[in-house]
């Protein structure tokens, strides 16, 4: 399989805090794939090594079979980047700064293209950048990455200040883009765009990737709750000394609050001998494993 | 690289016509009063008699502005490193610094454009703002002289500006360097300001104080041959550690030294 972005062992030092503790990522040709984690997590610090725009002090990084420190240019002319926090100039109105951009890319931009993103987002060309709301300058950074229709993508939370609606069209253009064998690799702290929109979910946290898996299986392997009440007090020793099965909390044994991981098969069999009177499970998401990496992370700290 | 430069030079428009034209204003205005000057010549004399010895050691030759070449020189040339310097040092900390501080130099990075590219694209969009600034102002004061008594040739007019241009392009470059090393673009600028600072009076107080004159001859204003090569020197300083550092985002950075260090195995 072709990867299109091969990190190996990644080590990111800021003064004396490390960032990165040895990030090993792959990232296939024509993946979605989105990069979860919490707030200092290396999200951004992972993606500026990979535009060449910070040096790790240790690890191998590919990006389109190249290295971006000795072929910035050659991997630059293939990506579409959206900077996390973008900054752009005020001054510029926004067709004059696409037209700047376009030109740093050899004006090798379709008009056509260009055209339609800006229809599609609802973007005015002629305002001045200044003027226009943190949503209309996501926009803009949204159409600098597509407009000259990449090889990859590179988005730091593309949604971040969209509204619902301009959310969802960004989604749609970023399916066309993977239609047309683009790769997509952005992160998000939006877990329920990560579960739509990705084929694949890899989690970093304290700088280390904890997790990498589709979206399905995530959810598989996330913890379930169970609700279940009883018609008459019961001792719940049995179900306790299930493997897998927590409890959280009970009420004169009437009622308990379970917490299961992996399959539910043996607690359904063990409470086969309870007199149950109600049953219920949570449905489980995305946003569970994510906070039980996140609630991990919390308690190590 | 040329895309680079020409959108830089854009961004320098303002500068080159406030600065220019300011300076060209200054320029008639002194080309203007130098005929009513050069009539009152015998009352500037006896004014000069009346100055103590310590001041006249102080500001140089100021019996020189009896002739055009020294007019111009003590009325104009003699303060502008210090008037223009701080648009050399602004521009120069500013070159890379200033956007890398707003975060928009990350996008700038992310296109197809090495950072060789990019740090020649400004340097040279700099320097040629430089040159159209001191150009105006030349204009300003050789254009005027056709009404004037003021008989000084144009090329002549030109050597004390190429001349400046030297020193402010090393201030520039200066800048540069500085706002590659320290922390921030602020700290860049202040420190460049101060030795600008320091090289304009330091001769000055060194003819009034014998014990200041080795310190004075460290001054880069006096050494009017090797400014080229303290410019290129550190552009080439600046440019050799803009391609090994890290580009920093949100205000990072800090003092420590190690980042300097080309084998040390931490940068930033």
């Amino acid at each position: 399989m072709e990867h299109v972005i091969d990190i190996q062992g990644l080590v990111k030092w800021y003064g004396s805090v490390q960032a990165l503790r040895g990030v090993d990522l792959k990232v296939q040709r024509g993946e979605l794939l989105g990069f979860l984690g919490p707030n200092g997590a290396g999200k951004t610090t992972t993606i500026r090594c990979l535009l060449d725009q910070i040096r790790p002090q240790a690890g191998n990084i590919r990006v389109l079979g190249l290295d971006p420190q000795k072929n910035p240019v050659l991997v630059q002319r293939q990506i579409g980047y959206l900077p996390g926090e973008l900054s752009l100039e005020g001054t510029f109105k926004v067709g004059q700064l696409f037209r700047y951009l376009i030109r740093l890319r050899g004006n090798r931009t379709d008009q056509a293209y260009l055209k339609e993103l800006t229809r599609r987002l609802e973007l005015d060309t002629s305002r001045k950048i200044k003027n226009l709301s943190s949503g209309n300058k996501q926009k803009v950074g949204v159409v600098q990455a597509l407009m000259h229709q990449p090889t990859l993508l590179i988005l730091d939370e593309p949604t971040a200040g969209l509204d619902p609606l301009m959310q969802q069209e960004v989604y749609r253009l970023l399916r066309e883009a993977q239609s047309r064998g683009a790769t997509v690799f952005f992160s998000s702290h939006i877990l329920s765009e990560v579960e739509t929109l990705a084929d694949r979910v890899a989690i970093i946290r304290q700088g280390v990737i904890v997790e990498e898996a589709t979206p399905d299986q995530l959810t598989e392997m996330a913890m379930r709750q169970v609700q279940v009440s009883f018609m008459d007090p019961v001792d719940l020793e049995p179900l306790r000394a299930l493997p897998g099965v927590h409890v959280l909390a009970e009420s004169d044994g009437l009622s308990a609050r379970l917490r299961v991981e992996g399959e539910m098969d043996a607690l359904i069999k063990s409470l086969a001998g309870f007199p149950v009177k109600d049953l219920q499970t949570a449905s489980h998401s995305l946003e569970d494993i994510f906070l039980k990496y996140y609630e991990r992370e919390e308690e190590e700290a | 690289m040329l895309v680079e430069f020409k959108h830089s030079l854009r961004n320098y428009g303002g500068q080159i016509a406030g600065w220019g034209f300011g300076l060209a204003l200054l320029g008639v205005l002194l080309v203007s009063v130098y005929d009513s000057f050069a009539d009152q010549m015998d009352m500037y004399e006896q004014l000069l008699e009346a100055f103590p010895q310590e001041f006249m050691a102080f500001f140089g030759d100021l019996g020189g502005m009896a002739t055009p070449e020294g007019f111009v020189a003590i009325e104009f040339f003699s303060y502008m490193p210090l008037i223009l310097g701080i648009f050399a040092i602004q521009a120069g900390s500013g070159l890379l610094a200033r956007d890398e501080e707003e975060g928009r130099l990350d996008l700038v990075m992310a296109h197809p454009v090495s950072r060789t590219g990019l740090f020649v694209g400004r340097l040279l969009a700099f320097l040629c703002a430089l040159a159209g600034i001191l150009f105006i102002a030349w204009l300003g004061i050789v254009v005027p002289m056709n009404w004037s008594s003021m008989s000084l040739g144009w090329g002549e007019m030109a050597r004390p500006f190429l001349s400046l241009y030297a020193e402010m392009a090393l201030f520039g470059a200066l800048g540069v360097l500085l706002s590659m090393l320290l922390p921030s673009r602020r700290l860049a600028s202040m420190a460049a300001g101060l030795l600008l600072v320091t090289s304009f009076f330091l001769p000055g107080f060194a003819t009034l104080n014998e014990n200041l004159e080795s310190v004075a001859r460290f001054s880069p204003l006096e050494y009017y041959q090797t400014q080229e090569a303290f410019a290129g020197l550190n552009t080439l300083l600046a440019w050799w550690r803009f391609m090994r550092r890290d580009i920093r985002v949100g205000g990072e950075g800090g003092w420590r030294l190690g980042h300097l260090i080309p084998w040390s195995s931490r940068t930033e």
